[in-house]
């Protein structure tokens, strides 16, 4: 359906936005770029292993010429870094050592995305609802309570939210695991895998969850209560339509324009607002991971997920753009 | 939208802000983030006053990790110091980090949205494309890469301006990447005002193009940078507390946000040292969330939407 | 002057209305006693400046007050039954079978996501039971009724000029076959071409369909054209009320005379609009007596202390105490 009312001009915003997310990248990758070569001392003492060891002069210059350090550093070197990094070659941990760090964030991935995903859809399914009519009823009780929370729950940090929960639900009613991803000895598609997995996602995908119920339930009562003002609001009313119909028919599509948009943006957003409760949780995921590279000052790791998160941001903003584009007829 | 335009007379100037401050104190959300944020502004000026100094290790007073109770109000920490002491200590801490963060965001913001919306043509241009970075991108993500590289570069020792490195390099990195906002709603209002007629005015009269952005506009972008400014301070709270829990703030001040973290490497949670992790998260949670009230009472009162009457 | 309508039987009602908005502790009145008559197949238009309640008299007749609206006194009776105006769900089987509006500024009044047949065939399919299939047909006749082809049905709201826009509102106006449409200033928005073909398709449809028009502008050179009688509103009252002939040729409240005389007329002569002076009415601390005596060029004494009624005239009425002095007088020396 959409495909057919494209025009030219659509080309070229679809073109001026994807232009944005490639400058955007770039730029991403140039930042790790400056910031691994202003970090003191020589790259090649740091590729193997930083001040923390003693490397012969051989070793150095042989390390240099190998990874093309003699070579000027703009723009051979930076051009050289961007290519590599287009492949996938985000070059090597210094603690895990020898280990790329693609390979090890591409581990960790599925844990986060199972965490963030799931947060997700729940966040949707309470916050964007509760937000929508809390809109629909402005003013009156429901509303207050609702903003109120919700107002409460965007200001609160997530990984906070996260130790009360394992204060309340694990060390003082026992009813949850409050730390990791699996019981000990439990093995992956061994029977009751599962549920284990389940019972430990429990509590970190609370706290992600309320964290975005905040910012939805925000955003789906303002979008809400803009809609119930217009005049076309009036016009339906004036047709003769019942409540649920004005609702449904009317200023559920409108209101949820800019829902949609930022739900989709969020899909870039959740991975690193999750980071912390990953923390808290010792949840084998991109959080873990970023924080123990932050102990160890594992910068090739902490750039990569930072090269991470921008790519996803990125993608997400470019999904934004089009799913508006398709629910919203003016903007084809 | 009204539209606010200064007036330059000091009456009608000091009619406006009476008038103001009448319909914004009348904005219940704005009451309670107000008295919220005098307390806490009131605690961290005088933490030495009230609590007596930074309890530290050596000079803890307390058992380790006893719940509240008539002599430690907040219980004690790992160490044995005493949490109502930390948290004292750590608004004022948390308070200055937040604030000058955002007075750096607030000036960085209006700079680049003014001369963007002011000048147009092709600086409107980078500028903007600069700004849609730093848009896109969130403070925290930046700041978790910048940081500790900055710290690397200037070790951790000694410190700056009375703050140790790293509470410094968090102010200037959360100040320094969380202005994008700011500059894009006052490029827009900059766009829209200097089409106005006293802007012509003032350029027929000889005024610079500096002259003219400070005397005549910003003036009329006050509102929108304080209410913008309100909601700077607490995203800079959830920026810093988040950051210092990831372990890039410093023990020697700690904030809020470095107590969590101390917090949770002494495993409060499972140890059910609720105290300790909770004092620190409900201030947190306090002043953002106060902060949060008063933006939204200052937007609601600079742009009244609904009318009583359609 | 003869009103062919004055025989017919009404169609509507309105019996001293008076409607008031809540402002917390002090509520405003903004229409206060209004009455008049409205007969099958006839077109009146509600004229008067902002604030005069010419909308809020013709959102209570279509039941569409906004919630913190409330009505004081009288009724409104639709061929002879009381209307519950003041019952939102009540008057939904009311609202558009039987009298539908025309809003002003089509293109908020239609909704941006929905395409135009849609928003059209609702209305039949929620109020007339019909299929989707048997709305779509409906509502691609009545795009044709109003000059717009079938295929342009796909479109989309923003991509219609202003004129089709409003076209289209009346197109959805008509789907139910009601009896009254009510004109929210319909071509306020429009340009002065578009403005006469938009009154010219209305009063067209006005006949062939034997639907009751009732107009509501500030605009009082616009009625000439589709109307049969004009009531002029001031501050909430209606001040004058005459055939269109009658209003034109022989306007009786100062008011009214003013009103005319603003409007620009090249044909004699006068190029320049002549604004009437003094503030626009105050609903909060309305004037004493005759509210529009701070501005009446030939306000008496009794005008700031007591309201004139609204007295039958000839054909119409009039509310003036100027006029009912010269009435007596020429009723003495008769």
């Amino acid at each position: 359906m959409a495909s057919t009312q494209i025009g030219s001009g659509t080309s070229q915003h679809i073109g001026r936005i994807i232009t944005r997310a490639i400058v955007t990248l770039v730029m991403v990758a140039t930042l790790n770029f400056i910031l691994f070569r202003i970090i003191p001392g020589d790259p090649a003492s740091l590729l193997l292993g930083g001040a923390r060891s003693s490397v012969t002069a051989e070793q150095m210059v042989a390390q240099q010429q190998n990874w093309g350090l003699d070579r000027p550093l703009f723009p051979d070197q930076v051009v050289d870094y961007l290519w590599a990094t287009l492949h996938g070659d985000l070059g090597f941990s210094f603690k895990f050592r020898g280990r790329q760090v693609t390979d090890l964030i591409l581990e960790r991935l599925p844990a986060t995305i199972a965490l963030v995903g799931v947060a997700q859809l729940i966040a949707i399914a309470v916050g964007v609802m509760l937000g929508l009519y809390a809109g629909w009823r402005r003013g009156r009780a429901v509303d207050h309570i609702a903003t109120g929370a919700s107002l409460a729950l965007y200001s609160t940090p997530s990984f906070w939210l996260g130790m009360i929960l394992i204060v309340i639900f694990s060390t003082t009613l026992g009813w949850l695991p409050g730390y990791g991803a699996y019981s000990p000895g439990a093995t992956i598609g061994s029977l009751g895998w599962l549920p284990d997995y389940l019972r430990h996602l429990a509590l970190p995908v609370t706290a992600v969850a309320l964290g975005l119920i905040g910012q939805y339930v925000v955003v789906a009562r303002a979008a809400m209560s803009e809609v119930v003002t217009e005049d076309y609001m009036v016009t339906a009313r004036a047709k003769g339509l019942t409540n649920g119909q004005m609702l449904m028919r009317h200023a559920f599509r409108n209101a949820m324009l800019p829902v949609v948009t930022l739900i989709t943006l969020n899909l870039g957003y959740v991975v690193a607002g999750a980071i912390t409760v990953e923390a808290v949780f010792a949840w084998p995921g991109i959080g873990g991971l970023t924080v123990e590279a932050l102990n160890a000052r594992d910068y090739p790791v902490l750039q990569g997920i930072f090269l991470l998160l921008g790519a996803s941001i990125v993608v997400a903003n470019l999904l934004a753009d089009v799913a508006y584009g398709l629910l919203d007829p003016r903007v084809r | 939208m009204t539209e606010n335009i200064v007036q330059y007379s000091p009456r009608g100037r000091a009619r406006a802000i009476k008038g103001f401050l009448r319909q914004f104190l009348s904005h219940g959300g704005a009451q309670v983030g107000l008295v919220c944020l005098v307390f806490f502004l009131i605690v961290a000026t005088m933490p030495n006053m009230l609590v007596g100094p930074l309890q530290t290790a050596i000079n803890a007073t307390g058992d380790f990790l006893v719940p509240p109770s008539g002599q430690h109000l907040l219980g004690t920490d790992e160490v044995g110091r005493d949490v109502l002491n930390l948290v004292v200590h750590g608004a004022r801490i948390s308070l200055t980090i937040a604030l000058l963060a955002t007075v750096i965001s607030l000036v960085v913001g209006t700079t680049v949205g003014m001369t963007s919306g002011y000048f147009g043509g092709w600086v409107d241009t980078w500028l903007m494309r600069i700004t849609d970075f730093f848009f896109v991108m969130p403070s925290f993500v930046l700041a978790l890469v910048i940081t500790p590289v900055v710290l690397e570069v200037m070790g951790r020792g000694g410190d700056i301006l009375g703050f140790r490195p790293s509470l410094f390099v968090i102010i200037v990195v959360i100040g320094m990447t969380s202005w994008s906002f700011v500059a894009r709603i006052v490029r827009s209002q900059t766009l829209s005002l200097k089409e106005r007629t006293f802007i012509d005015r003032a350029r027929v009269v000889g005024s610079s193009n500096f002259g003219i952005m400070v005397r005549h506009i910003l003036p009329n972008l006050v509102p929108q940078i304080a209410a913008n400014g309100a909601l700077v301070v607490a995203g800079a709270i959830y920026i810093e507390t988040s950051l210092s829990f990831l372990g890039l703030g410093d023990p020697l001040q700690p904030s809020w946000g470095t107590l969590l973290s101390l917090a949770q490497r002494a495993g409060a949670a499972s140890a059910g040292a609720w105290w300790y992790l909770g004092a620190p998260g409900v201030c947190a949670l306090t002043v953002s969330l106060s902060f949060v009230l008063i933006g939204n009472a200052l937007d609601d009162t600079f742009n009244p939407r609904r009318r009583a009457i359609p | 002057m003869t009103n062919s309508f004055q025989n017919k039987a009404p169609l509507l009602e309105v019996d001293r209305l008076s409607v008031d908005y809540g402002l917390k502790g002090n509520s405003l009145r903004a229409i206060d006693g209004v009455s008049f008559v409205l007969r099958a197949g006839e077109a009146v238009a509600l004229v008067g400046e902002s604030g005069s309640g010419k909308t809020t008299t013709a959102m209570a007749i279509a039941g569409l007050l906004s919630p913190n609206a409330r009505v004081s006194e009288g009724v409104v009776r639709y061929r002879g039954e009381r209307l519950p105006i003041d019952d939102d769900a009540a008057m939904r089987p009311h609202r558009w079978s039987e009298t539908s509006v025309v809003f002003q500024g089509a293109m908020n009044a239609l909704n941006p996501v929905h395409r135009i047949v849609k928003q059209i065939a609702e209305p039949c399919m929620l109020k007339l039971g019909m299929s989707r299939a048997e709305a779509t047909a409906r509502a691609k006749e009545l795009l044709e009724l109003v000059g717009i082809p079938a295929d342009r049905g796909a479109a989309y709201p923003h991509e219609l000029s202003g004129g089709m826009r409003q076209r289209v509102m009346i197109a959805m106006a008509l789907a139910c076959r009601p009896s009254i449409i009510i004109g929210d200033e319909p071509t306020t928005a429009l340009d002065v071409i578009t403005q006469a073909q938009i009154l010219k398709l209305l009063g067209e449809l006005r006949s062939q369909l034997n639907l009751a028009l009732i107009l509501i502008t500030h605009d009082l050179s616009v009625v000439a054209e589709c109307c049969d009688r004009v009531m002029i509103m001031y501050s909430g009252r209606i001040v004058e009320d005459g055939t269109v002939a009658e209003i034109f040729a022989d306007p009786k409240h100062p008011y009214t005379k003013l009103l005319i005389d603003s409007i620009p007329n090249p044909a004699n002569g006068k190029k320049m609009i002549r604004p009437i002076p003094g503030d626009p009415p105050n609903l909060v601390n309305r004037p004493s007596g005759c509210a529009f005596h701070p501005r009446c060029p030939s306000a008496m004494a009794v005008c700031t202390t007591e309201v004139p009624s609204l007295d039958k005239f000839g054909q119409g009425r009039v509310a003036c105490h100027l006029h009912q002095s010269l009435q007596n007088k020429v009723t003495v020396h008769a």
